[in-house]
């Protein structure tokens, strides 16, 4: 009886102690200066969408850290508040509510996942905050409101260009293989819409879920149809370069078609060989432009690491776009005078020259690229494993 | 009725004068515990910010309508299911389908069928969609126990969660649902947060009060004795296996209900609430909770989503690694707790 209430005592005592450190911690957190600009960040820091989330707000962070070190704007410094949106619904209506209520931001970079982004942007456009993500790229985003912004191309842009890209090929009998996620669902839904446009025929379509390995048996029956290509949606490396070395195993010799994620490192990595030669229709930055190889290399250096080189990017204009207009106004309060600004602005960054935003928030005058892969020993940190052949063929 | 009032009145009768009150109350530590934490949750959030408090407030509302119908099943009954996160997917697709805005469904590319019900009309129809997918996976599943119950309760939450992945014509897949009916009573919609908060509040009430008169009904002391010994009811002549049927049916309804709510809160739902982690943390919360307490289901919902919620408060520098250093003492917090409360916050059973 005794050991109960010893234990019952040392629960209350922890529930009291841990109560009181987040109390604690929770009015240092509340007292930053007001001398800044705060600015809200929602990335999937952790959960399914962790590679894309975690670049972003290492790309944010470094553009804010060199704007606070050339002076800030308006003399003012910039600060992120950074929220985790796991890449679901639910938390991404958390996280927003946490950065609107509790750090009063009007202005909220982000998301990561497109899941988020539909989650909260129904809030954002009632309580007049600006959403603007440099990642998230469903079609659907394109009508989610007037407050919502992105720099990220649609899936709808990549999937027009990966269905013009295969018809000039001269592709005619096309298999497709996807991931059954919202991203990689939108990319193999546009990509077979255009080039079924084209003339092109489907033969053969399988969906995986994210945890599988084994794609041996979704692979024989759709090489059994024996279509001229494979296209592979993915949104996870580990299943991109599992199919790519399985497809290779299974003696399927036609060429492979995918997006960003089968040329990413672990894609790489785990395909081998196999990937060499296959084409990737991707959002890459311009080996020609100085400003992205700056920004690159200071990446590089930062953190030792660089994947998702054009998200990457995107994710640091996001920032200087954003100063900019903050430098307009004057106000981080005033998303109305933001939206304004975003809806006017003409950026020429790390993405591309002379991009702008139309009527739903979406950006133009950006474009896709094609590359091939290189074989191995051609691979490295600095080509990142594949060659750009050049922009996507338009119609 | 008088079956429903008699255990209420049972248990009023030891207290009769406002003393009697306060000495039934004044050695339990575990109420006091209760209370304490729950009013300095109250105080934390409101003081960080009120609207945020109102967000953190229906999570945890419909969290502990999750975690009052798994411990009817979990604790109470001694069947450690892990799939009950596929009723609430049921409940919530149910909720989506039936009530999403027909004109905004036209604009998307992925035709879907559309109904355009009100959310009182598609709420009975989740509670009832899921208490017949029950039924029919529940005949099957009272023919295992113990372990091999958890296994089959695994395989249906990796089947409800594909089911709503490649279901396309009816859930969308993976673009998931929008604009899903708020309620409306009258011409009046429950539109802001603080009225749907104050909703789903009455409706947990009401679902806990059910599980009350359930657990402390002649039903409920059944389903404890084949928690306790299945072979030994059955000797006393019960039909063990027709009160698991009963009780997963019931459990599951309150999951399918807590399901609708949910899609109507977030008026945007894709398969990724639903995968089966999300059931583990379920069973997490009726863990930590306590199991075979409904107060504790209560607590554990509560804590859990103030320990997450809380961490975002926990200053990590620098930024870019904030959400995985807040992973990590979440986990640390979890682990502790259950290292020096193995039964769970207020239970009195280890699993």
């Amino acid at each position: 009886m005794t050991i109960g209430y010893f234990r019952q005592a040392f629960v209350i005592a922890l529930v009291v102690l841990v109560s009181i450190a987040v109390l604690a911690c929770g009015s240092i957190g509340g007292g930053a200066s007001s001398e800044s600009f705060k600015i809200g960040v929602m990335e999937s820091v952790t959960g399914p969408g962790e590679t894309y989330g975690n670049v972003a707000v290492q790309a944010k962070q470094m553009a804010v850290d060199e704007i606070n070190a050339a002076g800030g704007i308006n003399g003012r410094m910039l600060e992120l508040i950074v929220e985790d949106e796991k890449c679901n619904a639910q938390d991404a209506i958390t996280a927003y509510r946490k950065l609107t209520d509790v750090d009063g931001v009007k202005i909220i970079l982000g998301t990561s996942c497109s899941g988020a982004m539909l989650g909260a942007a129904p809030l954002a456009e009632e309580d007049g905050v600006v959403m603007f993500s440099g990642l998230a790229t469903n079609p659907d985003i394109a009508n989610a409101g007037d407050y919502i912004f992105r720099t990220s191309m649609s899936d709808a842009q990549r999937g027009i260009d990966t269905g013009n890209v295969l018809w000039s090929d001269s592709i005619r009998n096309l298999a497709t293989i996807t991931e059954a996620t919202d991203y990689a669902e939108g990319v193999r839904r546009t990509s077979v819409e255009q080039f079924e446009k084209r003339g092109g025929k489907v033969v053969g379509t399988e969906r995986y879920a994210s945890d599988v390995t084994d794609f041996r048996s979704q692979l024989t029956k759709l090489i059994g149809e024996s279509p001229d290509a494979l296209h592979i949606a993915a949104q996870s490396e580990f299943t991109g370069g599992t199919i790519i070395k399985q497809a290779r195993e299974l003696g399927f010799n036609g060429p492979i078609y995918g997006e960003d994620v089968v040329v990413g490192a672990t894609a790489l990595e785990i395909a081998g060989d196999a990937a060499t030669g296959v084409k990737a229709i991707i959002a890459d930055l311009d080996p020609a432009n100085s400003k992205a190889q700056e920004v690159l290399s200071n990446f590089m250096e930062r953190y030792d690491y660089i994947t998702l080189r054009w998200y990457l990017g995107s994710a640091y204009d996001d920032v200087y776009i954003t100063a900019e207009c903050l430098k307009q106004t004057d106000d981080d309060q005033d998303a109305d005078g933001f939206r304004d600004c975003l809806y006017d602005i003409t950026w020429s960054g790390t993405i591309g020259s002379n991009y702008s935003f139309d009527g739903n928030g979406e950006v133009v005058g950006l474009a896709n690229v094609v590359v091939e892969i290189l074989p191995p020993p051609d691979r490295s940190e600095d080509n990142l494993g594949y060659k750009v052949l050049g922009p996507a063929p338009s119609e | 009725m008088r079956i429903i009032l008699k255990p209420i009145v049972n248990s009023l009768n030891f207290i009769r004068t406002p003393r009697d009150l306060w000495r039934a109350w004044r050695g339990n530590i575990q109420l006091w515990a209760n209370l304490f934490v729950i009013g300095w949750a109250v105080v934390f959030m409101l003081w960080q910010g009120a609207g945020f408090a109102v967000t953190v407030g229906t999570v945890f509302a419909i969290w502990a309508m999750l975690a009052v119908s798994l411990n009817l099943v979990v604790g109470f009954t001694g069947l450690l299911s892990v799939g009950h996160i596929g009723f609430f997917g049921i409940g919530a697709y149910s909720m989506a389908v039936l009530s999403s805005n027909p004109e905004y469904e036209q604009l998307r590319t992925e035709a879907l069928t559309t109904f355009a019900w009100p959310f009182f009309a598609a709420l009975p129809v989740c509670v009832l969609l899921s208490g017949v997918v029950a039924l029919a996976v529940g005949v099957v599943f009272n023919r295992f126990r113990d372990d091999i119950y958890v296994l089959v309760s695994f395989g249906f939450a990796i089947i409800a969660f594909n089911v709503f992945l490649n279901a396309r014509s009816l859930t969308r897949g993976a673009f998931g649902i929008h604009e899903i009916a708020r309620p409306q009573i009258g011409g009046w919609t429950l539109n802001g947060e603080l009225q749907f908060l104050l909703f789903v509040l009455a409706i947990l009430a009401v679902v806990m009060l059910i599980a009350w008169i359930i657990v402390t009904s002649s039903f409920g002391r059944v389903l404890t004795a084949i928690r306790e010994d299945e072979d030994a009811i059955e000797v006393f002549g019960y039909q063990a296996t027709q009160y698991k049927l009963a009780i997963w049916v019931i459990s599951a309804m309150i999951a399918g209900l807590a399901g609708g709510l949910f899609a109507s809160w977030t008026s945007f739902i894709d398969p990724f609430s639903f995968i089966l982690l999300e059931s583990i943390l379920l069973v997490s919360i009726v863990i930590l909770g306590g199991l075979a307490t409904i107060w504790g289901s209560l607590l554990g919902a509560m804590a859990f989503v103030l320990l997450e919620e809380g961490m975002r408060f926990l200053p990590f520098l620098p930024a870019e690694y904030i959400g995985q250093a807040r992973q990590v003492v979440l986990g640390i917090l979890l682990v502790l707790l259950m290292l020096f409360r193995p039964q769970g916050l207020v239970g009195k059973y280890k699993l």
